[in-house]
């Protein structure tokens, strides 16, 4: 399958490629292009001007001190995976960038694609023929969801591994745009609209990402069928950090591929910062997570089957996490 | 000590490291100057006439070079099974399924044909379109050949014994329904096609392809030109696994725009239509009854089996066949019925795939096996211990088998997989357990399923073999170039290949079937041994003994009983050459497997294969109860594939086929919604990875049959039949619960094991 | 529109002329004859594709030509120097790690980037690390043997 055809740019500064994406609306961003090429080549995105990335050498990075860890845009999976600060420290930032996609992915992909990746549907990412069958969706352009034909939403899912992890690790980001620099909980970057997923204003873009000092306990579990290669059918971090008095200051339960954005169970958290942690806590937090997902069928696995997993998983980190 | 030299080695494959510098060529690997790029117009719609196809627009785009539709070709049916033919290379009246081809253009650049693809404008009328099978065949159902109103475009009923006599007699009868789902062949090399032609209107067609031989006579045909004026050139080929038996529109395209633009055409297909439009495993419906005495013996099997053939027959009438004849083996029953039809839906096509409709089969009589062993508390092993087949036993269908090592299969996997200690004693969530099958080395008695070779000593003491057969990367080329260096008494090395170009190599029906080392092998050693017999003669004449005296090993040939009286083969050469014989020293082989009764498959009762192979496999699993994940641990492939010509090719045969057919038990499955594949990528599709994989522990156990070359069968396919029935018994004896359909996704299991526990979530 | 690229091919420079939005795969294979690099899928899901960027394993279907100039690329018909053929090259052809050969180029590129990485790796770090290259004939079995076979050599 061939790219459509586009101008290319490799701006010298974080400001050059900003100003050059906000005065260009043709324009995308290219980091490992391992998200966004599949999508070109499926002709849903058919930008007229690549901005590239990686020639900005300063966005390559993980540091880690007292105020807490920060990682470039541009720092490469593979980087992230087999750093041995971020295995000893952070171990779960590595982990789940361990269970993207496979080697090469890691090598190619890089934090800031991973966590502006689009969103997914399986309407959506496939070939010109294969959408031929139908008229186009809402997310390419159409004017119907075919997940729910009656709404007028889009569904896509989100369906990256690296945002449930920062989420839960309380992560903040950087943007760099027109106006100067910005700061944002990562969180906040999703707008959970399938449509446009991001909240990234024209010509902005992702800098570093700020993960603030945490002494608790984090997971990242992340179901599939095949151990390599898939994206997440559901996968969820959690994160948990306790006061002197082993009371939990902090209870982080986030879930992707449930939801067109990646979803914190907050309901379940309470609950489970409520405690006691127990066969029966858990099963409650459990059935409350669950009802705060919203799986749709966007992927070939069924919503009904993406929340069991949901609460199987779930139910399996809170008893690891303790363990 | 060996008695042979060169057969039995662990022989690296002779293009091996071609391949691994990057030099071996594929067919999108060559180019041709002026070449141009073609691509294939597909239908968006399940079932629908085609009114009209308006090609003004495409053929307006700057560097299109044509455009055609189905009113421009030659209105000339083409399938691969001459009696079911029943598929245009571009649809002419309507098309049957999605991505079935309408049109197809070519350019100066694929960039360029793909947007003249665009811009055809076909008017379709949409017609009802049918995608179960059982809808398919009810009255009334939409009818997607006129000529077959029905849907069911091949059927066979055979009976032998008396069956309803013998279920009268059973002490205990149990029947079961199974199900199998559409599996692709994915072979790594996507289709692809260059043609070429001359002036003469002679095309030359360098295709990827598993039947070079066949291609031409069906090539020829939808061309609607002699056989003559078509040469396919094999070359590399990455994998078939039966989808590059057909011919495909990308074939006939190249070929036709070849000739009409005198310009060298080259057509790619994408992953997506490999999934779509070539071929994938038949889906199978199985309803099975077992009739059994209370003593362990089978004594009566009735088959009812639908396969879904989706839009065309391709290999329909000879898939439901094989699937009929080759539950006969490896148990004796004495008693059996088989009904089993192919039927048409609006739904990508099924073909010949690795076991070619047995898998199916296979899996429903292994997965019953085990369940009639549970109710009738025998050990399963013991169960098929007692009904295996030996050599030399009349078989009540009247099959020949000359060598059978299945009864030695079964121990010895029993014992590598720890039968005794292990099953029905591991803890909850781990189990084992095993499958038999057995598979034809090719088929006999066919004029047309012939080999040819010819082996000549050059004057420098070289080999130089020519033959017909298809290397796919199983390494057809190797195995066949041992059997000739072990004729001749040389190393491997000595021999150069020339294979599988119909207009240089002599005749050979292609890899499938499993006949290619029995057959091409078997044409090699004869035309070694006729040029090997040549230059014996001057040698004999020489030392003044007779031919049967002497013996030629290690490029030496010599007096049996006197070795230091002989002479190097290059001397030979030269004694020939003064004893005023005529050079070149050529030896021809033509070999069709034969029939000691005399039979035509799709026709009469008895033996239709020169040999039969067998084998075991045993599984070890493990059942994660908690997610429903099945791994697989161990497996064992016991294997009867005569001698191993190439143990290491053999291991190679069994390990592609134990993952593929775990891939088949657990995680290949092709989605189709309405019609449409709504997992066409490898992203979805859950072919395995390198993690998913077992340790694999293959047994060959030899038997040295007396049709094969040096006693050699088959390897290629066989050994996938078992996997998955052997995976499937595993998973009851981990967990008790028993899937009568494939694939078995960590989402059925959960299903399950919560319905088990009752208990929801 | 055409550019001229400046590609540094197994140690070789290279100025080609061709369009902006080839892939490097596409380069490779179209305008530079290098045919070894495969097109599985040209979706980066099956590695076939996989080339050496620097030492790191880059899907070359999902790499843009004009992203990577300047940089050192590796593909397979690079790895024998001076005609002595690398050990997983030769790994691979004597352990019967190749059957029909087409994912060979790229499993050996990304088994060579793993083991610059990580010299005497396990079993499983191997099969993790193949896990994005696919294979329909093998099974992997020899594939992974032919890798560790090497491992010990270094
Ligand atoms: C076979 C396959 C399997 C995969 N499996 C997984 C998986 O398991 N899990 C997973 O999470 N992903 C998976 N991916 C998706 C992808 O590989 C990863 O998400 C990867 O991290 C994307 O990073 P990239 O640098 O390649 O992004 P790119 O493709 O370069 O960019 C992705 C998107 O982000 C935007 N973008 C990139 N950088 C920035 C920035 N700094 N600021 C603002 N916008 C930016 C781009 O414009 C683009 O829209 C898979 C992809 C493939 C092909
Ligand atoms: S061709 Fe690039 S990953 Fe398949
Ligand atoms: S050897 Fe054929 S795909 Fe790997």
């Amino acid at each position: 399958m061939r790219l459509p055809a586009f101008d290319y740019i490799e701006p010298k500064t974080l400001k050059e490629a900003a100003k050059r994406l906000a005065s260009n609306k043709g324009a995308v961003l290219l980091a490992g292009g391992t998200d966004l090429l599949v999508n070109m080549k499926h002709r849903v995105i058919m930008p007229k001007q690549i901005i590239h990335l990686k020639a900005l050498p300063k966005l390559q990075y993980i540091t880690s001190g007292k105020e807490g860890l920060k990682i470039g845009a541009l720092t490469t999976l593979h980087e992230i995976a087999t750093s041995p600060m971020l295995k000893e420290r952070w171990n779960i930032i590595a982990q789940a960038a361990q269970e993207v996609g496979a080697y090469a992915h890691q090598s190619m992909g890089t934090l800031g694609g991973n966590l502006c990746q689009e969103n997914r549907c399986r309407f959506f990412n496939q070939s010109p023929f294969w959408r031929g069958v139908r008229p186009p969706c809402l997310k390419a352009g159409g004017k119907v969801c075919y997940v729910v034909p009656k709404g007028n939403k889009c569904y896509s899912t989100y369906c990256g591994d690296m945002a449930p992890a920062l989420i839960a690790l309380g992560a903040q980001i950087k943007i760099e745009g027109m106006e100067g620099e910005r700061s944002l909980p990562l969180k906040k970057l999703y707008t959970h609209n399938g449509k446009k997923p991001l909240a990234l204003k024209k010509g902005e873009i992702l800098k570093e990402v700020f993960v603030p000092p945490a002494s608790g306990k984090a997971l990242y579990l992340k179901w599939r069928v095949r151990e390599s290669l898939e994206f997440p059918i559901v996968s969820l971090a959690l994160y948990v950090e306790k006061d002197q008095k082993d009371q939990i200051k902090k209870a982080r339960i986030v879930f992707s591929g449930v939801g067109s954005g990646p979803v914190e169970a907050t309901l379940a958290e309470r609950i489970w910062k409520a405690g006691p942690l127990n066969e029966q806590t858990i099963e409650k937090v459990a059935e409350q997570a669950v009802k705060e997902i919203s799986p749709m069928r966007t992927s070939i696995h069924s919503p009904a089957y993406k929340r069991k997993m949901a609460g199987i998983l779930l139910k399996e980190a809170l008893k690891q996490i303790y363990s | 000590m060996s008695l042979f030299n060169v057969i039995g080695k662990r022989e690296p494959m002779l293009d091996a490291l071609e391949k691994a510098t990057g030099r071996a060529k594929f067919t999108d690997d060559l180019t041709f100057p002026g070449m141009l790029f073609g691509k294939i117009l597909r239908s968006p719609h399940p079932h629908a006439k085609i009114l009209h196809v308006d090609l003004s627009k495409a053929l307006k785009v700057k560097g299109v070079h044509g455009a055609i539709c189905g009113r421009d070709i030659p209105k000339k049916k083409y399938g691969i099974v001459p009696m079911a033919k029943d598929e245009y290379a571009l649809a002419i009246d309507k098309v049957r399924y999605i991505g079935d081809e309408v049109a197809a253009v070519v350019a100066t650049s694929i960039e360029v044909a793909e947007e003249a693809i665009s811009k055809i404008h076909v008017d379709y009328e949409v017609l009802p379109a049918v995608f179960d099978p059982l809808e398919a065949m009810k009255p009334g159902a939409p009818v997607i050949h006129d000529e077959v109103p029905n849907n069911v475009s091949a059927k066979i009923r055979k009976e032998f014994g008396d069956v309803e006599k013998a279920f009268f007699e059973s002490d205990e009868i149990f029947e079961d329904d199974f199900e199998t789902q559409p599996v692709n062949h994915a072979p790594l090399e996507p289709h692809a096609a260059i043609g070429l032609a001359d002036h003469s209107g002679k095309v030359i067609l360098y295709s990827s392809t598993q039947i070079p031989f066949f291609l031409r006579r069906n090539l020829a045909t939808a061309l609607d030109i002699p056989e003559s004026r078509v040469r396919i050139i094999k070359p590399k080929v990455g994998g078939g696994f039966g989808q590059k038996i057909d011919l495909y529109a990308k074939d006939f395209c190249a070929a036709f725009f070849a000739l009409k633009t005198k310009k060298p055409v080259k057509f790619v297909y994408e992953r997506e239509e490999i999934f779509t439009s070539t071929r994938q495993r038949h889906p199978f419906k199985i309803h099975l009854k077992t009739g059994m005495k209370r003593d362990g013996t089978i004594h009566v099997q009735q088959f009812k089996a639908i396969a879904d053939g989706g839009a065309y027959n391709s290999t329909a009438p000879l898939m439901i066949t094989l699937a009929c004849y080759f539950i006969m083996l490896p148990y004796r029953i004495e008693n059996l019925l088989f009904e089993g039809c192919h039927v048409y839906t609006n739904k990508p096509v099924g073909g010949a795939m690795r076991g070619h409709g047995i898998p199916q089969v296979r899996f429903a009589v292994e997965a019953q096996l085990d369940l009639i062993a549970e109710k009738m508390g025998i050990d399963p092993f013991e169960l098929r211990l007692k009904n295996a087949f030996h050599a030399g036993e009349p078989h009540p269908a009247k099959l020949l088998v000359q060598s059978c090592g299945f009864s030695d299969t079964l121990i010895k996997a029993a014992e590598a997989i720890g039968w005794k200690e292990k099953r029905g004693k591991l803890p909850f969530g781990r189990g084992i357990g095993l499958a038999g099958a057995s598979f034809p080395s090719g088929v006999s008695n066919m004029s047309h399923i012939s080999s040819g070779a010819v082996v000549k000593i050059e004057r420098d003491a070289s080999i130089t073999l020519l033959t017909g057969a298809a290397d796919i990367g199983q390494g057809a080329e190797t195995v066949i170039s041992q059997i000739v260096a072990e004729e001749m008494g040389v190393p491997l090395e000595d021999i150069r290949i020339t294979a599988a170009d119909t207009e240089i190599t002599p005749l050979d029906p292609g890899t499938f079937g499993s006949g290619v080392t029995l057959r091409a092998g078997n044409a090699a050693k004869m035309a070694a041994q006729s040029a090997k017999e040549k230059l014996l003669e001057a040698v004999a004449e020489k030392l003044e003994v007779e031919i049967h005296q002497l013996e030629v090993k290690d490029r030496r040939i010599y007096v049996k009983d006197q070795p230091e009286k002989g002479m190097s083969f290059s001397e030979a050469i030269k004694v020939y050459q003064y004893s005023d014989r005529p050079m070149p020293i050529i030896g021809r082989g033509s070999y069709m497997p034969p029939a000691k009764e005399p039979t035509t498959l799709l026709k009469e009762d008895g033996n239709f294969s020169p040999a039969y192979s067998f084998m075991t496999q045993a599984a070890e699993v493990e059942v994660d109860t908690t997610t429903g994940k099945v791994k697989v641990l161990k497996m064992v492939a016991a294997h009867d594939c005569g001698r191993a010509i190439n143990p290491m090719l053999v291991e190679g045969q069994l390990d592609g086929s134990v993952v593929g057919g775990m891939g088949q038990a657990l995680y290949e499955d092709v989605l189709i919604e309405k019609g449409q594949v709504i997992n066409p990528s490898f992203l979805d599709y859950g072919l395995p990875t390198a993690m998913e994989i077992p340790s694999i522990t293959s047994i060959e156990v030899e038997t040295d049959d007396p049709e094969g070359p040096f006693g050699a069968k088959e390897s290629g396919e066989g050994t996938q039949l078992a996997p998955a029935p052997a995976i499937i018994n595993a998973i009851y004896d981990a967990i008790g619960v028993r899937f009568k359909s494939l694939p078995v996704t960590p989402e059925k299991v959960l299903e399950a094991l919560q319905e088990k526990k009752g208990k929801t979530y | 529109m055409k550019h001229i690229l400046k590609l540094n091919v197994n140690g070789e420079d290279h100025e080609v002329l061709t369009d902006i939005h080839k892939t490097l795969l596409e380069v490779l294979r179209e305008d530079l004859g290098l045919t070894g690099t495969k097109k599985g899928c040209d979706l980066g899901t099956c590695g076939a594709c996989t080339v050496l960027i620097e030492g790191k394993p880059y899907l070359s279907c999902l790499t843009l030509a004009v992203a990577v100039q300047e940089k050192r690329i590796l593909t397979i018909e690079g790895l024998a120097k001076d005609g002595d053929l690398h050990p997983l090259q030769k790994a691979f052809a004597e352990k019967g790690a190749i059957q029909c050969g087409f994912c060979t180029p790229g499993m050996i590129l990304i088994a060579k980037a793993f083991l610059d990485e990580h010299p005497s790796p396990s079993e499983g770090e191997v099969k993790k690390a193949v896990a994005g290259n696919l294979c329909r004939c093998t099974g992997y079995a020899k594939i992974v043997e032919a890798i560790l076979s090497v491992t010990e050599k270094i």
